[in-house]
């Protein structure tokens, strides 16, 4: 009975609130972005082997939120534009605000720094950057995931060893 | 049609309100969440409403803005996503980081997407893109070029022929992609786009428009080499089995362009291009006849056969219902009744009743064209209807009625009262500075060829300059007026005129109106009491404020009392010979035993008066154009003034030194080449320019290996071979070889084998680097034509101011030197007397005017031919010929030099 009434809420939820929320990816090159996006969109890992020029945009539908994905391609001449994509994300929060505060909880919009655990060599590198990202005043309000990716690879680091890294 | 105008009123006031700030304002909605499309789409087609309307971002506004409009990608809407693609490329210009949307714009292009925008998308990604970021986008591309819809396929050829601007290399690599398209074996399922009846034109115009893109784009990968371009032509003109039929009339409007062009230049492929031509002027589509007779009519020497048939192509195109074929129509006929008058003239039926068209553009060209072809009894009817639409025509139609009247001004004298009406009505109208000058020009061509009209004709353009907005044309006036207006009966009346400048004009025109009045005082009709008032009003010229009016005042002042001085500074009109004048210079520059310590000094240059040197002018103009088309029908060479100049001085001269241009023949073959041959007085250089038209090779240790034969040996020994080092794709060198003359008083003349050596690389075509760096090069040769050196090799074929008087002098033979040779030739294989002549021409090498190349007369006819042998002795030829049914062209020439040697090796050229 419980279950029934929770799945019909759900439903009405859905027929009023149908949201849309962004989510801004950025990382390094060949950090894996592309290819999270693609495994959140399409449930299948595929070995995308083509650095991403620009941007690439996905919608994914998840129940009654569409999600919008914003991967940006990681390679430095790219990187000055990270800071737009996720500007935009904010902007789109304040709005959700006003208008639907009761579902605060439910919805986040956030954006997620993705770090290639297994390189060694560029976590300093990454660590630079998502420094930077965090200064920008712009972004102060926007929470941030920071994910460690490729931590099926032998000579990935440890879940605390990244926090320390970073 | 009342509503109708209603809404397009309230369209205009809409568009009207459109400005910057508030589309930046409104670019708001971009970032919104959900997208409205309508919306987006609107604000986007303000947004390049403004761009097309001039308006101009700043950089920061347009990188504003595209980040904004990235945001709407990948939406559902279908007219939203094409409008975005749209703003792309109008911002990809102004804005920062476009590269940005390079993989979202490869996503739209594959082929899993929409075909409704994939072709969009690929121009977006094309006009976005960068020579660095192309090798990734390459293979879509190349796919894209063969896709079976014809709206993705355009879309690919038009973006990689503006992509060849920016990576040559890498379009190139597209070459047999664009071939496939072009010759029609991928568009099986063509017309999807375009809706797929062919019944209406318009469908039937725009079908196969890939035929068109596709064949635009293999002309531009293939321009450097003709031998390809040739082959395409004859692949699509039908005649070879297999080859491929042409579809789209664009595509064939675009054949025959590049037909005229390749084929034009090559005298061995004018019969294939005129049997071309032939067939597509009695082409069914109208667009095709119309561009193949523009063609014939623009072909330097199109055989009469083809002019008829064009011709009859278009005197029934001048009945078309359609205005657009009716107007190109006349425009060629208008066009060839500029060089053949006499074949418009079956037409003239036709044109005359064109004279009464609804649309002037029409009816102007046919009364111009009317006036080349008409006779003296239409003129004066032609000219009244003229009057009649003068004011209704734009100024561009206006200037062509102007030159046409003073072209009929030279061709029918005796009406000079009726054109200089005509001509001063429409210099009191309105119009603008080229209608204006091309009317003051015809005026003054007038009063040059007919003397009777010259008052009248200074009369109408006093009243002209006393309300002229163009300066440049009263300072025109003001200088024809100087020279014309003292030698009339009554120069006073125009002083006043010209006064006024002074007292009203710019400082420009007060300038020109000083010395105007200068040349009215100085004039040797001019009596006392003119002279002193002009010396009155020149007086008050000194305080003008302007420093050059001033300055000419006092100038004039100064001379105008004293005859001799006016003699020498205000009447005399003579000018240097300036091409003397410049190899003087360059003779100067070259030579190095002078150090350049004693000045130039000009004593020794002949001087010309202003009519020999315009007469010299114009001959040397048709000199111009008689060489190209001599050239393209045969073998010939001269020498040029300046390097055979520099020869005559310097007898040390380093090879890189040559400036002179001669074309021989160009074989389009593996190695196009020229040669120039130079003479210098002791030597004689043969210079080749090699193109390498094969991008995977380089080329090196090119040279030229000449074996004379006729016993040359004797009298030229080989003096240096200079190689190309390197000779890389497309790029023309030179290389030399050099012979000594044993003595300069004979003449070496006979024909060189010439063998093209070489070895051959294999190179990377896009860097133009060796494939293998230990590759010792494969060895090759390859038999030029044999290059004939004759005694026109040593004549410069110049024109001689003073002949007529020089040619008396060296007749006359009271000195007892006899510098005359007359001889006779029977020439039975000429059939007329036109051949002859440009025969002739090509044999002694020398100059000759129009008069003297055009015979009048089919029976008999007198040409002068002169020229400078050896760059120093002047020679004249007269030959007279008479034309039999029987016997042939009897040919007396009759020669005169300063050196009787050089007579006689002229008499041998012929013989």
């Amino acid at each position: 009975m419980n279950g029934l009434i929770q799945s019909l809420l759900e439903w009405l939820r859905s027929l009023f609130w149908k949201e849309e929320m962004e989510l801004t990816l950025v990382g390094l090159q060949n950090s894996g972005k592309t290819t999270l996006v693609n495994v959140i969109a399409s449930g299948q890992f595929t070995e995308d082997m083509i650095p991403t020029v620009g941007f690439n945009m996905r919608k994914v539908n998840k129940g009654n939120v569409t999600m919008k994905l914003w991967d940006i391609g990681g390679q430095p001449r790219f990187r000055s534009m990270w800071e737009r994509y996720c500007r935009g994300v904010n902007a789109i929060m304040q709005a959700f605000f006003f208008t639907s505060y009761t579902l605060i909880l439910t919805f986040f919009s956030f954006y997620s720094f993705v770090v290639d655990s297994a390189d060694h060599q560029k976590l300093e590198q990454a660590r630079a950057e998502l420094w930077t990202l965090l200064e920008k005043p712009q972004l102060s309000s926007i929470p941030v995931l920071v994910l460690g990716n490729k931590n099926d690879l032998e000579q990935s680091l440890t879940v605390d060893e990244l926090i320390d890294a970073m | 049609m009342s509503w109708k105008k209603d809404e397009d009123s309230d369209d205009l006031s809409v568009l009207l309100s459109i400005d910057k700030s508030t589309v930046l304002q409104e670019a708001r909605i971009f970032n919104e969440t959900p997208i409205r499309p309508r919306q987006c789409r609107l604000l986007l087609a303000k947004l390049m409403y403004l761009l097309q309307r001039g308006d101009s971002l700043t950089t920061t506004e347009a990188t504003g803005l595209f980040f904004s409009i990235t945001k709407l990608f990948q939406n559902k809407d279908l007219s939203l996503r094409q409008m975005v693609y749209l703003a792309i490329k109008e911002l990809s210009e102004i804005s920062e980081d476009v590269i940005m949307v390079t993989s979202s714009l490869m996503k739209d292009m594959q082929p899993k997407a929409d075909e409704m925008y994939r072709g969009k998308a690929l121009r977006a990604l094309c006009k976005i893109t960068d020579p660095s970021m192309l090798p990734g986008i390459e293979r879509f591309i190349k796919s894209a070029i063969t896709d079976k819809n014809q709206a993705i396929s355009s879309s690919a050829l038009v973006s990689s022929f503006h992509l060849y601007g920016i990576a040559r290399d890498i379009v190139r690599r597209w070459s047999s992609e664009v071939q496939e398209v072009a010759s029609g074996k991928s568009s099986t399922a063509g017309f999807s786009f375009f809706g797929s009846s062919n019944s209406s034109s318009v469908s039937s115009a725009s079908s196969g428009i890939i035929q068109y893109h596709s064949l635009g784009m293999l002309y531009l990968l293939k321009q450097g080499d003709r031998m390809s371009i040739a082959k395409i032509i004859q692949n699509f003109s039908g005649n070879t089995r297999g080859g491929s039929r042409i579809e789209n009339p664009f595509a064939h409007v675009l054949l025959i362009r590049y037909a005229v062009k390749v084929m034009g230049t090559d005298p061995s492929m004018h019969d294939s291009l005129y049997s071309l031509l032939e067939e597509w002027v009695r082409y069914r589509s109208e667009i095709v006849s119309l561009e193949a007779a523009r063609a014939i009519v623009e072909l330097e020497t199109p055989p009469v056969k083809l002019i008829t048939s064009a011709v009859s192509s278009l005197q029934s195109s001048l009945s078309s219902q359609k205005a657009v074929v009716r107007f190109s129509a006349i425009r060629t006929l208008d066009a060839l009744s500029l060089k053949k008058p006499e074949s418009v003239q079956p037409c003239n039926m036709d044109i005359e009743s064109l004279v009464s068209d609804s649309c002037r553009s029409v009816s102007t060209l046919a009364i111009t064209t009317l006036l080349k072809t008409g006779n003296e009894a239409s003129v004066d009817r032609l000219m009244k209807l003229m009057e009649g639409f003068m004011s209704e025509i734009s100024d561009e139609f206006r200037t062509i009625v102007a030159e046409a009247v003073g072209n009929l001004c030279i061709k029918f004298p005796q009406k000079h009262t009726a054109f200089l009406s005509f001509l001063s009505g429409a210099l009191r109208n309105e119009g603008g500075f080229e209608f204006k000058q091309s009317i003051v020009n015809s005026i003054f061509g007038l009063v040059k060829s007919v003397k009777e009209c010259r008052e009248s004709a200074l009369a109408h353009l006093c009243e002209f300059i006393e309300d002229c907005e163009f300066s440049r044309l009263s300072v025109q006036i003001l200088h024809f007026l100087g020279t014309e207006g003292p030698a009339t009966l009554m120069p006073s009346i125009y002083i006043r005129h010209i006064y006024n400048r002074v007292v009203l004009e710019n400082a420009q025109v007060r300038a020109a109106a000083v010395l105007s009045l200068a040349k009215f005082g100085a004039s040797p009709q001019a009596d006392g009491k003119l002279r002193s008032s002009i010396i009155v009003l020149l007086r008050r010229c000194l305080d003008d404020h302007d420093d050059e009016v001033r300055d000419r005042a006092v100038w004039a002042l100064k001379f105008i009392e004293d005859d001799s001085k006016i003699t020498r500074y205000i009447r005399d009109d003579s000018t240097y010979i300036l091409q003397n004048f410049e190899s003087k210079l360059v003779d100067y520059i070259y030579d190095p035993t002078n150090n350049f310590i004693a000045p130039v000094s000009i004593a020794s240059i002949p001087k010309i008066s202003r009519e020999q040197d315009s007469v010299a002018n114009v001959y040397i103009k048709s000199q111009i154009s008689l060489e190209t088309s001599t050239f393209a029908n045969s073998p010939k060479i001269g020498i040029d003034s300046r390097a055979h100049q520099a020869g005559t001085v310097n007898s040390h001269i380093s090879i890189n030194d040559i400036n002179a241009v001669n074309l021989l023949k160009s074989i389009p073959e593996f190695e196009p080449y020229v040669c120039y041959k130079h003479v210098y007085e002791k030597y004689v250089v043969f210079q080749f320019e090699c193109t390498n038209t094969i991008s995977e090779s380089i080329l090196e240790e090119v040279y030229v290996d000449m074996l004379s034969n006729d016993g040359l040996d004797m009298l030229l020994i080989p003096y240096n071979v200079i190689a190309i080092s390197e000779l890389v794709y497309n790029t023309p060198s030179f290389a030399y070889v050099s012979y000594q003359r044993a003595d300069n008083e004979t003449i070496a003349n006979g024909s060189f084998e010439c063998i093209l050596k070489f070895k051959s690389f294999e190179c990377d075509p896009s860097t133009s680097e060796k494939l293998d760096a230990e590759d010792t090069g494969f060895v090759d040769e390859y038999l030029l034509e044999p290059i004939e050196l004759n005694e026109a090799d040593y004549m410069l074929a110049s024109f001689i101011p003073e002949w007529k008087s020089l040619w008396n002098d060296l007749g006359d033979n009271s000195n007892g030197e006899n510098n005359e040779i007359i001889s006779s030739f029977q020439l039975p294989h000429f059939t007329d007397l036109k051949s002859c002549v440009e025969n002739l021409v090509v044999a002694l090498g020398m100059f000759a005017n129009d008069t003297s190349l055009n015979p009048t007369n089919k029976v008999a006819h007198q040409a002068v031919f002169m020229g400078l042998f050896e760059a120093k002795i002047k020679v004249i030829v007269r030959a007279r010929m008479t034309f039999d049914q029987n016997t042939g062209v009897t040919l007396e020439l009759c020669v005169r030099s300063e050196d009787p040697r050089v007579s006689n090796i002229v008499v041998s050229s012929i013989a």
